[in-house]
């Protein structure tokens, strides 16, 4: 008892030195040198040159998104701070928030003040600020409810096993697919198999789910909207080389390609690139056309220096997954990645012309303020995961012990 | 739960399934930048400079230059046909057919909802919403009507008209299209049409404004062009070029007082001479069509490259006949362009290459004057009594043309046709289809020689040795001993006593034009140096005098060919033709009627005025042309006949003989009253007349099944007719040198002496009056 009491005269148990201690042992928790900052890193370049791509036909929404940038940082740093296992706890929340407003900007009778359709879709919600998009958020809200459902269980290494996550995942899908934004509902198809790969899901499930989704996909083609189901006949019809939508359905795509091709090997230089997509009449060409833009000043190069970045992204995200302990955290970064890769693929599929057109933006380069800052938050997840060092190897992992064999 | 792990758990721990499924989705990470690479690539590399063309080219902005066709020019200088500047008129085809008031309707109805709204409506509330405004716009076009047939001074019938031919033409031109492309998509796509959805592109023309007036003046052209400023894009001002032919009317003056005795009066008309030459000069149509444009398109559509000289579907000057189609090339000149460079505004000009000048031989108002000597009114191309037409009601007109060829030069003076284009546009349409006035009769129309031919079977059986000048053949009445029916020389007649010519010397024979002389050479020289001599004089091919044009035609099995057009080379018979009537056994008859033009051989007025030009020259072969030095031959001539001085010396006095006691002679007009056919003073002539047997008459369409029915055939039978020819040379009398060749023909005729002689007689007169030839 005596010692009990003995410390309160005792400097080094002082309130203040207990705190003081405890920020130490914390920070000492802390993995300062980690691969998140490759992630930081590739996302600010491609960031940079977003900016830069955009400043080619509008100086004025470059500055702007520069001043995103900084804020987007902010948001970012902001979600590295508090310890990830809050977001694990309180997942399945924000998944629910996250839908609500999902629900939110269908309703009918809320005022276009708040929520203001665009070309006939409702995905925004007015802040005022700038507009957000609750879907951007909810495939984070989703990421984090999936590892979290995942984390600790072995059923979905067995086939019926894969209904819970299967539902978790159409849930928000069919949601945005209604708003209508298909392909940001379509990202959260590769993610869901990239994370269930990760979790050590049987990889003849997955390709037993793929299969059946590929012999049902065409029983979805008459739901689809008929600008949606021209969009898909127009690329059929460019791939095959017949130009007979190049005037009506399949114009962006069409100029899109064009513009790419323009640029060569090595681009035409900004001045040149710059008249080029005025006068070509590129839609979208700062936002969802924006890789177009990059092709067309820098050429081939640029395109694969876009893709290096998102290809050095991956890496980064990987090696974070790899060295991280906790089974929550890594699918996570296996989520988060797989989201990048996923809109990577599609936005610049559909600008060069291998993919049908859809509503996506290409992240950290696009223009736009919900885009950015709602990709930075990811990367700040990702940075946040690569701080924490591991409290013991002893935890207990619910896939990782497994004894049966991989079933590649 | 191990309560401590070892070494190689740790390991397997490091380096587990988790790991080796993030390798495996580190891989599928490659695969697909691998793809996009591979694409991109694609994109840059194999097309870049394909797709940097086209992305370039929507930096320029080219605008072209209207040029300017070149004049065609006669022998004396006077311009034949000019481009003239003229304001046209022309409108959106979405007015002409009505579009542009659904679309209009269509877009104040959205701007009225709003876009949101509008995105969110049914098919069928946009349809409603539209239709309320249809008729507001509907009014507006039909006031841009009626201000346009008030400012154009056109009725309102006749602008619906128009647009109605516009409309037509155009929709006949994009069913073709479209239809080509719905095949072509369906043979590279396969499928019949069901298995997706095809969307026709819409054709230059239904994009494009098509002009409803022409020749504006300039304050009428001023006032649209204000219109057309306040309605961008429905009306549209055109600075066009257009042909005109300033000699295409002339008066001329005949003097009545030397036609043959039955017509002559002392009244001097002035005659208007309508369509002088039209035949010759040919049109020019405003519009590019697609055979224009599939022969020398303007743009190529497989890579996109303009070629300035090419055609243009709108606003371009086409030659379609005559020497505006011939020299087409060499007339229309190139486009110019203008390509402004929007992003540096820079500009690129081509200036338009005005087309070259067409200088021509022929003599412009010896056209017109030979033209009114055939016109009707005149009473030379009527049926007279004096004909002694067997078969056509007198005053029937007849159809007839005239060539004249400077025999030194072969430069054709003068190639008349009648009817006219000019004509042919007044006629109806039975008489087209009997007439066939669209070509020309000096060159296209081709004939049975009948007698004209027989110098050049003179000469070619003397060229053969197969006669010899000196001695005279006799003429039986007959040529066939056990035949006395066939074959048989003119005079051999019961209503002459079966008179026969007796023994002639070729001079003789050709004055006399008696068949029996000539049937005998022929029969001598077999029909395979017959047909090769008739060649070497000109007949089987086209001269090409200048008139040679390319034409397109749908053959018999749908398929689009070219051929030339423009001039005719008659007709010999072929190897298989020859072969055929060995076969059925009247080759030898065929051989020898051959001999005096009948038979298998057709030729065109101006390839028997050449031929005698060619004896008037003693052989020496310088084809007519009505390009000076027959440049346009480039130096492709035929081989000489070399005659000798005693040949054509017989030949040509056999030619002065029938004029002066022959065939050529004279015409009884009835009892003694007689009348030298060739009077005009101060000249020597040598000529030939020849009466042909001519296909059946064509009556129109007698009994209204659509079809021409032809005299044989029909109710009403004409007994057998003939065409009129007077083919001969004219000089002065004080040199008595041939300087002219002229060939006349009227068709349906009867005598070449009483129906083409007086016209013949005509022609020198003319001759005459513009100088040619001394009048005493």
């Amino acid at each position: 008892m005596s010692q009990m009491t003995a410390p309160r005269t005792n400097a080094r148990y002082s309130p203040v030195q207990l705190h003081r201690n405890a920020r130490a042992l914390h920070l000492s928790h802390l993995r300062w040198l980690n691969f998140g900052w490759i992630v930081v890193l590739a996302a600010l370049l491609l960031s940079l040159l977003g900016i830069a791509a955009i400043a080619t036909t509008e100086p004025g929404y470059a500055r702007k998104q520069a001043v995103l940038l900084v804020l987007a940082l902010g948001s970012a740093a902001l979600v590295a701070v508090p310890h990830y296992r809050w977001m694990r706890r309180l997942s399945y929340i924000l998944l629910i928030i996250g839908i609500l407003l999902l629900i939110f900007v269908l309703l009918p009778f809320v005022p276009e003040s708040i929520v203001r359709p665009r070309n006939g879709a409702r995905r925004w919600i007015n802040l005022v600020v700038m507009d957000m998009q609750p879907s951007e958020l909810t495939k984070l809200f989703y990421i984090f409810a999936l590892a979290t459902y995942l984390r600790l269980r072995k059923v979905h290494r067995r086939l019926f096993g894969l209904f819970v996550p299967l539902v978790l995942t159409f849930v928000p899908m069919a949601l945005i697919v209604v708003e209508p934004d298909l392909g940001t509902a379509l990202v959260f198809l590769p993610t869901f198999f990239a994370m269930m790969v990760a979790a050590g899901a049987r990889l003849r499930h997955i390709a037993l789910i793929v299969l059946i989704g590929m012999m049902t996909a065409p029983a979805m083609y008459p739901i689809l909207r008929d600008h949606q189901k021209e969009r898909i006949q127009a690329l059929v019809y460019q791939i095959r080389g017949d130009d007979r939508y190049i005037n009506d359905i399949g114009y962006q795509g069409y100029k899109a390609m064009t513009l790419v091709g323009a640029g060569g090997v090595t681009g035409v230089g900004h001045e040149h690139a710059r008249d080029l997509i005025h006068y070509n009449k590129l839609p979208e060409e700062h936002n969802d056309m924006v890789f177009a833009v990059i092709a067309c000043r820098w050429g081939m190069l640029g395109a694969v220096a876009t893709w290096a970045l998102f290809g050095l992204m991956a890496i980064g995200g990987l090696l974070t997954a790899a060295v991280c302990r906790e089974p929550f955290a890594r699918l996570v970064v296996v989520g988060v990645t797989a989201v990048f890769l996923a809109q990577m693929t599609v936005n610049t599929g559909m600008t060069i012309g291998l993919l049908p057109i859809t509503g996506m933006t290409l992240p950290f380069v696009s223009y736009g303020g919900s885009s950015l800052v709602s990709a930075w938050i990811m990367v700040g997840v990702v940075l946040n995961i690569g701080l924490r060092r591991e409290r013991s190897l002893m935890r207990q992992e619910a896939f990782e012990f497994s004894d049966e064999e991989d079933d590649a | 739960m191990p309560a401590s792990t070892t070494v190689a758990e740790t390991r397997r721990i490091a380096f587990g399934m988790f790991h080796r499924r993030l390798v495996l989705l580190a891989l599928v990470v490659l695969v697909v930048v691998a793809v996009l690479s591979l694409q991109v690539m694609r994109l840059t590399v194999v097309e870049g400079d394909t797709r940097r063309a086209i992305a370039e080219a929507s930096l320029d902005r080219v605008t072209y230059l209207p040029t300017y066709r070149g004049r065609i020019i006669d022998r004396r200088g006077n311009v034949l046909a000019r481009d003239r500047a003229s304001y046209e008129l022309a409108i959106s085809y979405d007015v002409i057919t009505g579009d542009w008031s659904r679309q209009q309707a269509r877009l104040l109805a959205r701007k009225e909802a709003g876009r949101e709204p509008w995105s969110r409506m049914s098919r069928w509330d946009r349809q409603r919403l539209t239709n309320q405004h249809v008729a507001t716009f509907e009014a507006e076009r039909q006031q841009l009507f009626t201000t346009i047939c008030l400012l154009g001074d056109i009725d309102r019938v006749e602008l619906d008209q128009r647009l109605d031919k516009i409309k037509r033409r155009v929709e006949s031109m994009a069913a073709i299209v479209h239809d080509q492309q719905r095949q072509k998509a369906f043979k590279a796509y396969g499928g019949d049409g069901s298995s997706f959805k095809f969307n026709p592109r819409p054709i230059f023309e239904q994009e494009a404004a098509h002009t409803v007036l022409t020749n504006l003046r300039d304050a009428v052209a001023l006032e649209f062009n204000r219109m057309a400023r306040e309605r961008d894009g429905i009306l549209e001002v055109r600075d066009t070029r257009r042909r005109e032919y300033p000699w295409k009317r002339v008066e001329v003056e005949v003097d009545r007082s030397t036609l043959p005795r039955p017509l002559a009066s002392n009244e001097r008309a002035r005659l208007p001479v309508v369509g002088v030459a039209d035949h010759v000069l040919g049109r020019v149509r405003i519009g590019a069509r697609d055979e224009d444009i599939r022969r020398h398109p303007f743009r190529d559509l497989r890579d996109g490259s303009v070629s300035l000289a090419g055609y243009r579907p709108v606003g371009d000057e086409v030659g379609i006949s005559g020497l505006e189609s011939a020299f087409e090339s060499h007339l229309r000149g190139k486009w110019g362009r203008v390509i402004e460079h929007v992003d540096t505004g820079d500009e690129d000009r081509t200036t338009p290459e005005p087309g070259r000048d067409l200088q021509i031989t022929l003599d412009l108002m010896l056209q017109a004057r030979i033209q009114a000597i055939l016109d009707p009114s005149i009473g030379l191309t009527r049926v007279q009594p004096w004909h002694q037409n067997p078969a056509l009601p007198v005053g029937t007109a007849l159809l007839s043309s005239v060539v004249v060829i400077e025999v030194e030069s072969g430069e054709v003076l003068a190639l008349v046709c009648k009817p006219t284009m000019a004509d042919a546009e007044l006629m109806s349409d039975d008489d087209v289809k009997r007439t066939s006035p669209w070509i020309n009769r000096a060159t296209e129309a081709v004939y049975p020689p009948g007698s004209i031919i027989k110098p050049l079977v003179l000469i070619a059986a003397a060229k053969d040795a197969l006669h010899d000048l000196h001695d005279p053949i006799e003429c039986t009445g007959h040529y066939f001993a056990q035949d006395k029916s066939a074959a048989r020389c003119w005079i051999y007649r019961e209503k002459w006593n079966m008179q026969t010519h007796g023994p002639l010397f070729a001079n003789e024979a050709i004055a006399k034009s008696c068949n029996i002389f000539f049937y005998t050479l022929a029969d001598r020289l077999g029909i395979d140096r017959l047909l090769y001599w008739y060649e070497r004089f000109g007949l089987g091919e086209p001269l090409d005098i200048g008139l040679l044009a390319p034409a397109l035609y749908t053959d018999d099995e749908g398929k689009i060919r070219e051929r030339f057009v423009g001039e005719s080379g008659g007709y010999l018979p072929t190897e298989a033709h020859i072969q055929e009537m060995a076969d059925k056994q009247y080759l030898n008859f065929t051989s020898v009627i051959l001999g005096i033009g009948q038979g298998p051989v057709t030729w065109t007025p101006l390839q028997a005025a050449n031929a005698y030009a060619t004896i008037a020259r003693g052989g020496v072969t310088r084809d007519a042309t009505l390009i000076p030095y027959a440049g346009h031959r480039e130096g492709r001539s035929r081989e000489d006949i070399p005659m000798s001085r005693e040949l054509t010396n017989i030949t040509l006095d056999g030619l002065r003989l029938a004029v002066t006691e022959g065939t050529g002679h004279r015409i009884v007009y009835g009892d003694g009253d007689e009348e030298r056919i060739l009077r005009a003073p101060g000249v020597s002539t040598w000529a030939k007349t020849g009466t042909a047997q001519s296909p059946p008459y064509p009556l129109g369409d007698v009994d209204g099944d659509g079809k021409i029915d032809y005299s044989r055939e029909s109710v009403e039978v004409i007994h057998d007719l003939d065409h009129s020819w007077f083919v001969g040379l004219v000089g002065p009398r004080d040199t008595d040198v041939p300087m002219y060749a002229i060939a006349v023909i009227v068709e349906y005729g009867g005598s070449g002496g009483r129906v083409a002689g007086p016209i013949a007689d005509q022609v020198i007169r003319a001759l005459q009056a513009e100088r040619y030839l001394p009048d005493s």
